[in-house]
């Protein structure tokens, strides 16, 4: 094989490259349109009940959801639930989730050995810190 | 005939990237095990991934000038390491957005800036090993292919004993690599996380992503001595089995090293030994991999 020869780019190697190229301008065009988009807010976070209560042996599971519906990224979500009979609180429970950005949701539940069904239940973000 | 050389082009191509990949697993893997890397990611502000992608392209694009993963060098053409750049640094991108989904770590339910982040700030060693690939284990290929002629003839007439030398070499390289590089991570908190998080299927698909990537190392990538092992007189000679032979003494490794490290008794369920160890398995087969080949 002779050096003119060789310098010329193969086929091969040019979709490689090309396919190369396109990844990564995805990627940059996907930051540059986060960049863009991005809400300078600070996080807001919300905490929410779902429908089903499920009992096994005695025991009251409460799912919950949690979203972030802000801008940042909340560290440390404190998530605290209080279960009210006869307006005293009986029972509390406490999750702690470690990140939560922007638009993410987090499910997760709070076990009580008395039915939440009987009394009031109170769920709340307790609090967050910022990264 | 110039189909032929249309084949080779794209034969060479692909055991380039290869190449690429595989020394981007090398030296990514221990990294993806990492979650405070993973809570970078989910953290960081897309001004700081764009500085990530750009000072990327900078050292990948300084160590693609001395030594690049491709094996035919134009080194007159001004373009080239910038080329191989962009093409290193894509590998990185993919090869980690790939171990991120398999590892349950990106899912989709992750937002998109968390994703970009994960997939970014994960990539940076994937391609800087990368861009060392030729480096990591040297690619004698050519000068080697001399010297094997003489092998062969030699190798036809080597008895028994030997064969069963060549086996205890090769667990002993496959145990000495694993052990490297699992070691690192097996007394962290990650491998009980990940485990956690993978069902049944995915860990069949870390089982089939272990076994490709061993193989892709030691008998697809050309790195250094590859015709040697090929050649290699030992039990388990075909590359095949000796993938398969590697992967097991590999989990069988990553077990001890769980149980050594106290994350798993043996009062703990046999589905917590299998999904620790597989999971653990997959760098340990990598650091296998890299071990056969630098004995």
């Amino acid at each position: 094989m002779t050096k003119t020869e060789q310098p010329s780019r193969s086929i091969a190697e040019w979709v490689t490259f090309s396919v190369a190229s396109l990844i990564l301008g995805i990627i940059v065009s996907l930051v540059g349109y986060t960049w863009l988009n991005e809400k300078n807010q600070p996080p807001i976070v919300s905490v929410t009940k779902k429908q089903t209560i499920r009992e096994i042996n005695g025991q009251f599971y409460v799912p919950f959801e949690v979203v972030n519906s802000g801008g940042d990224t909340a560290e440390s979500v404190q998530i605290m639930a209080e279960l009210l009979i006869n307006g005293k609180v009986t029972e509390t429970g406490e999750q702690q989730i470690d990140f939560l950005s922007s638009g993410e949701s987090e499910e997760g539940a709070f076990i009580f050995s008395q039915n939440p069904r009987q009394g009031q239940l109170n769920l709340r973000v307790g609090s967050y810190k910022l990264p | 005939m110039a189909t032929k050389r249309q084949k080779n082009v794209w034969r060479s191509e692909i055991n380039d990237i290869i190449r690429g990949a595989c020394g981007g697993f090398l030296f990514g893997i221990p990294l993806l095990y990492t979650m405070e890397v993973w809570w970078i990611g989910s953290l960081v502000k897309p001004q700081l991934m764009m500085t990530a992608i750009a000072l990327m392209f900078i050292v990948v694009y300084l160590l693609n000038q001395t030594e690049g993963f491709r094996k035919r060098r134009y080194s007159w053409l001004a373009p080239q390491p910038a080329m191989d750049t962009i093409e290193a640094i894509a590998i990185g991108l993919a090869c980690s957005a790939f171990v991120l989904l398999l590892l349950r770590e990106l899912t989709p339910e992750t937002s998109l800036k968390e994703c970009l982040g994960k997939i970014i700030f994960e990539s940076v060693p994937f391609a800087l090993g990368v861009a060392l690939a030729s480096q990591l284990l040297g690619d004698t290929r050519n000068e080697n292919a001399e010297a094997q002629g003489s092998d062969r003839v030699n190798s036809t007439t080597k008895n028994k004993g030997d064969e069963l030398h060549a086996t205890f070499a090769d667990v002993g390289g496959t145990l000495i690599g694993a052990t490297i590089i699992a070691f690192n991570i097996a007394p962290t908190d990650e491998i009980p996380m990940l485990a956690a998080a993978a069902s049944p299927p995915w860990q069949l698909a870390m089982i089939v992503t272990s076994l490709l990537i061993s193989y892709g190392i030691v008998f697809q990538a050309g790195f250094s001595d590859q015709q040697k092992r090929k050649q290699q007189k030992g039990i388990f000679q075909r590359p095949s089995s000796e993938t398969i032979m590697s992967y097991l003494v590999s989990l069988l490794a990553s077990a001890f090293m769980l149980w050594f490290f106290q994350k798993l008794t043996f009062s703990d369920p046999w589905t917590m030994w299998l999904d620790h160890t597989l999971m653990l398995g997959l760098p340990a087969t990598i650091g296998g991999a890299a071990g056969r080949l630098a004995i």
